[in-house]
């Protein structure tokens, strides 16, 4: 038998637990934390390719702020988040709905639902950029055949096309994710209450805002939260389909310091992303906060 | 009743559109790579059957693409290794052993996978250039390795907290340290997580773009989305044939693996966004 | 496991025997480089990897800042367009060349202008570009017009006579098609519609935009598409040198403004418009001189190159006359090398090549500044923004230049 100390401080225990714990950390801290951090400092300094590095204080963020193009990437990534995240997960609720019914070639639908999930966002990002391309996509030639609209529509030569054709291809890559999970959460709602009210002779409308609804409020919340992080920092999609265009239109604040960085200026790239950042850590403290209040309601 | 048949149209109609909105594009792409002519929507031009454009991009030198093919896949797979291996290790202690403040350690995990990748890569960039890293394997395969963590820990500390301790404790009796409890006893056990974490890790790396993008910059190196993304083609203006072909290769790995073990992966993707 | 990752890391390493060159563009030009590279390799033994890079210029340009940032040694030798030396120079990416190549021969107004900096040659020009008008000489006689415009009024009464007439049996046909949509073609464009006196004017290290010339430059251009309408309306969203160079050749047009490429597509056997059309200096505006954008690719060493003295043997052999001479007969670029102009070969090939050297003689560079890209995304957005009618001219400009004023003093304060 092995004698263990009792002071919980220097068990052998707690020893053997950092050990294992110490090649995650390091991994996390050294090329996560550390390349936050550094970016992190790096917005306060000019930091270009052609000029001497300089501390610049909070000059950086100052002139963000005074920039009209960021302010348009910040515009155009939250309008993309607003219109976008809420499509998805009213789309993946339905998705989850149909999958959690006894349906015939149920695994058929499971994977046909996987294939847009598993794909390359930068793949999924040309397959719609040649749908909605202007002479030979399908999304023209759909149109036109149901007689919607006279010539080809310039999809991704105007703002509002190439914003629609951003959701559309976002939606369509990102709601079997949804679906997945709401689908889970679906399958945790025990069947005894729908039989219930089909005894109290509830209609499907009513079982569905009384019952599914309020029990799948967590997993929502999960999944809206996940999904709104992820979306704030949509890069792929928009470097392949539109690249950020027309004229800037759809440069998403990723992008936006991303073309910084490809300019050769770091300092200001890392500046926008510090805000990005920002933003998605506040975000996913509220899902923290949300889990440590989840640990107290589910069992 | 008639309610019931109502519902039953509807369902089935939701249904056959969901297949089809799943499934549409993906078709379209395949579709394009076996055409002869990219715009076939068009009453003009009529669909040809070809393998031309897949010859183009297997075959023709200048395009690289086995070798973004070979990258993309032995990245990720490595990647996918060594998270899930150091994954285990931190699950096994997170459900196992005594340890303060776990529930907060797992949260700021969690809350580290969410940091877009565009406020890392900058300062990566110059890390792996310092390290005279970039174009070779470890500039994406760390990296990767540190994105996938969390994932890979969630996952897994959600199936080994279902494994009973009794099997631990038969373990400890017989005197194995708490390593050699891990592998002889739990990894068989787990299996099956084990094989879900691996799965998703390799397909999260096998998709990544941004740090693909600025972490290499010479095919040698690259990986399959950067290919994919700024792939121009040997003839023509744009070649949406070669490209929609490029694209489907790329494709069949992930999309095989999607496939062939859906249950594992749709298991794990649930242990790991649903907790309970 | 340690082992694994070793073994790993050394397997990703590049072959590092040979030259590398990176080139992009449309596929034929890089089919193009390849020949020249096998003869190149017949020539001297020395093997030269091409590095394919994507067509788009901002992509090209982005793996260029990214490998160099990243002091690689590949690429060895690269092209970059004119409106990146800037960046590649002041950030010191570039192998100084005047030790081993021969300037003189070469357009010297642009070598002066463009690649040597702070006394060193950086670069050589491989093939140049500037703005030029095209004009259907049949349509010019049939209405007795005596020749093309010297102005821009006249090139706008020009216009408007000729299309009032053809609109009568033609109702596509406008009196002058340029590129107007927001993209870095729509600069080029507002420098020669703003002259000599207008454009980017330098005065010590800040940069002018909201000048008079300037002002009166966007009214003009504006009111082509809206008050006088002898430009088409989608000029300022979709027009770019292809849209322009088609529309033109279709007939629809009486004058283009385009670069030099145009000339062998118009004179090609199918082209409804073979052998009616001309080609002449731009107009001047009312206040100035003529002006012609600058363009074209230049030929640049690494400063981080493992291979210099066959890099170096690269660029001579591309610079060479013969080389420069294939460049213009195979893929109707317009050499950098000046002494081919002069060549009867070449003028009996391409008599146009007498006005064209007459145009390189005043050809105007855009800002050689390091962040000259996010000047012209400032441009660009505010040019565009007029043209599509949002702002007037002043309001435009003014506000183009507080932002261009905020951009210069982030990067330039000492």
């Amino acid at each position: 038998m092995r004698i263990s100390f009792n002071n919980r401080f220097f068990s052998r225990e707690t020893w053997t637990a950092v050990g294992f714990l110490l090649p995650l950390v390091g991994f996390v801290v050294i090329f996560i934390l550390l390349p936050v951090l550094g970016t992190l400092t790096d917005s306060f300094f000019l930091d270009v390719t052609y000029r001497p590095k300089r501390f610049l204080g909070a000059d950086n963020f100052i002139w963000l702020f005074n920039d009209p193009g960021f302010g348009r990437a910040l515009r155009f990534t939250a309008l993309f988040v607003l219109v976008s995240v809420p499509l998805e997960v009213i789309l993946g609720l339905i998705m989850a709905l149909v999958l959690n019914e006894r349906l015939p070639l149920r695994g058929l639908m499971r994977a046909a639902v996987l294939v847009p999930w598993a794909i390359p966002a930068v793949v999924s990002g040309r397959i719609f950029e040649l749908i909605y391309n202007y002479s030979y996509g399908a999304a023209n030639y759909v149109l036109r055949t149901l007689h919607l609209t006279q010539g080809p529509v310039n999809w991704l030569g105007s703002e509002i096309g190439a914003f629609l054709a951003l959701v559309a291809a976002d939606s369509w890559k990102t709601t079997p994710f949804a679906a997945i999970i709401l689908l889970a959460g679906l399958s945790a709602i025990p069947a005894d209450l729908y039989r219930q009210a089909q005894v109290d002779r509830a209609t499907f409308i009513q079982r569905f805002f009384k019952i599914t609804l309020p029990l799948l409020k967590a997993v929502l919340i999960v999944v809206l939260l996940f999904r709104t992080i992820e979306a704030l920092r949509v890069f792929d999609l928009i470097f392949v389909l539109t690249g950020g265009g027309p004229g800037g239109a759809t440069t998403s604040v990723s992008l936006f310091g991303y073309n910084y960085f490809s300019a050769g200026d770091f300092g200001y790239g890392s500046t926008a992303s510090v805000i990005l950042f920002i933003m998605a850590f506040g975000l996913s403290l509220g899902l923290v906060k949300l889990g440590r209040v989840e640990q107290g309601v589910m069992p | 009743m008639n309610e019931d048949a109502f519902k039953k149209a509807i369902i089935f109609t939701a249904a056959a559109a969901t297949i089809l909105f799943c499934l549409a594009p993906f078709g379209y792409m395949i579709l394009t790579g076996f055409s002869r002519y990219p715009d076939f929507f068009s009453p003009q031009t009529p669909w040809v059957a070809t393998l031309s454009n897949y010859r183009a991009v297997m075959f023709s030198e200048s395009l690289h693409f086995t070798a973004f093919l070979r990258n993309s896949i032995i990245v990720s797979a490595a990647s996918a290794v060594i998270s899930v291996f150091f994954a285990s290790l931190a699950a096994y202690a997170i459900t196992r052993l005594a340890l303060p403040g776990k529930l907060l350690f797992m949260f700021l995990i969690l809350a580290m996978s969410m940091f877009p990748p565009v406020s890392l890569v900058g300062y990566l960039f110059k890390l792996m250039t310092a390290l005279g890293w970039i174009n070779t394997y470890p500039a994406l395969i760390f990296p990767y390795v540190a994105w996938t963590l969390p994932l890979s820990l969630w996952i897994l500390v959600s199936y080994f907290s279902r494994i009973p301790r009794d099997l631990d404790r038969a373990g400890l009796i017989d005197g194995c340290s708490r390593l050699q409890i891990l592998f002889k006893i739990i990894f068989p056990v787990a299996a099956p997580g084990i094989f879900a974490t691996l799965l998703l890790a390799f397909i999260f790396a096998f998709n990544e773009f941004l740090f693909a993008l600025m972490l290499t910059t010479d095919r040698a190196a690259r990986t399959i989305p950067v290919g994919i993304a700024l792939f121009e083609g040997l003839h023509g203006q744009i070649p949406w044939g070669e490209i929609m072909a490029a694209a489907t290769l790329a494709t069949l790995p992930v999309v095989a693996l999607a496939l062939i073990f859906q249950r594992r992966i749709i298991q794990g993707l649930t242990r790991g966004a649903v907790k309970g | 496991m340690p082992a694994v990752i070793w073994l790993v890391c050394a397997c990703g390493q590049a072959n590092d025997e040979s030259v590398v060159f990176a080139v992009g563009g449309a596929p034929s030009e890089v089919a193009f480089w390849e020949e020249l590279l096998v003869d190149f390799k017949r020539q001297s033994g020395i093997r030269v990897d091409l590095l394919r890079q994507p067509a788009d210029t901002d992509q090209r340009r982005q793996g260029l800042v990214i490998a160099l940032n990243a002091r690689q040694s590949d690429p060895d030798v690269f092209l970059m367009d004119v409106a990146w030396l800037g960046l590649f120079v002041a950030s010191d990416w570039l192998a100084p060349l005047e030790d081993d190549v021969e300037a003189a021969p070469f357009f010297q107004r642009v070598i002066k202008l463009v690649d040597r900096r702070q006394e060193h040659l950086m670069a050589l020009p491989v093939y140049l570009d500037a703005g030029i008008l095209y004009y259907r000489r049949d349509l010019l006689e049939r209405f007795q017009l005596p020749g093309p415009p010297g102005t821009w009024p006249e090139l706008l009464s020009q216009a408007l006579t000729v299309q009032r007439a053809m609109r009568k049996t033609n109702p596509r046909f406008y009196g002058f098609v340029w590129q107007g949509a927001q993209y870095e073609g729509l600069v080029c464009n507002f420098m020669e519609f703003s002259g000599s006196r207008g454009g980017f004017l330098q005065q010590g290290g800040e940069l002018r935009l909201d000048v008079a010339a300037n002002r009166t430059a966007l009214t003009f251009m504006r009111d082509l598409i809206r008050q006088y309408r002898i430009s088409p309306p989608n000029t300022y969203t979709e027009m770019k040198e292809e849209q322009v160079r088609l529309y033109f050749q279709a007939g629809n047009a009486l004058f283009e403004r385009n670069w030099p490429y145009a000339w062998a597509l118009h004179q090609s056997p199918a082209s409804k418009i073979k052998n009616k059309i001309g080609m002449a200096p731009l107009p001047a505006p009312p206040d100035g001189e003529r002006v012609a954008t600058l363009g074209g690719w230049h030929i640049g060493l690494s400063r981080f190159s493992d291979r210099r003295h066959q890099a170096l043997k690269l660029i001579r052999f591309i610079t060479s006359y013969d080389t420069q001479k294939k460049i213009m007969s195979r893929m109707g670029w317009n050499p950098g090398r000046e002494d081919l102009y002069d060549d009867p070969d070449v003028l009996r090939r391409a008599p146009q090549y007498r006005e064209l050297k007459d145009v390189f003689q005043y050809a105007q560079p855009r800002p050689l500044l390091p962040y000259y890209t996010q000047i012209s995304a400032i441009a660009q957005r505010h040019i565009n923004s007029v043209l599509a009618d949002r702002k007037s001219a002043e309001q435009a400009l003014s506000e183009a230049q507080g932002e261009i004023d905020a951009l210069q003093q982030r990067y330039d304060v000492e």
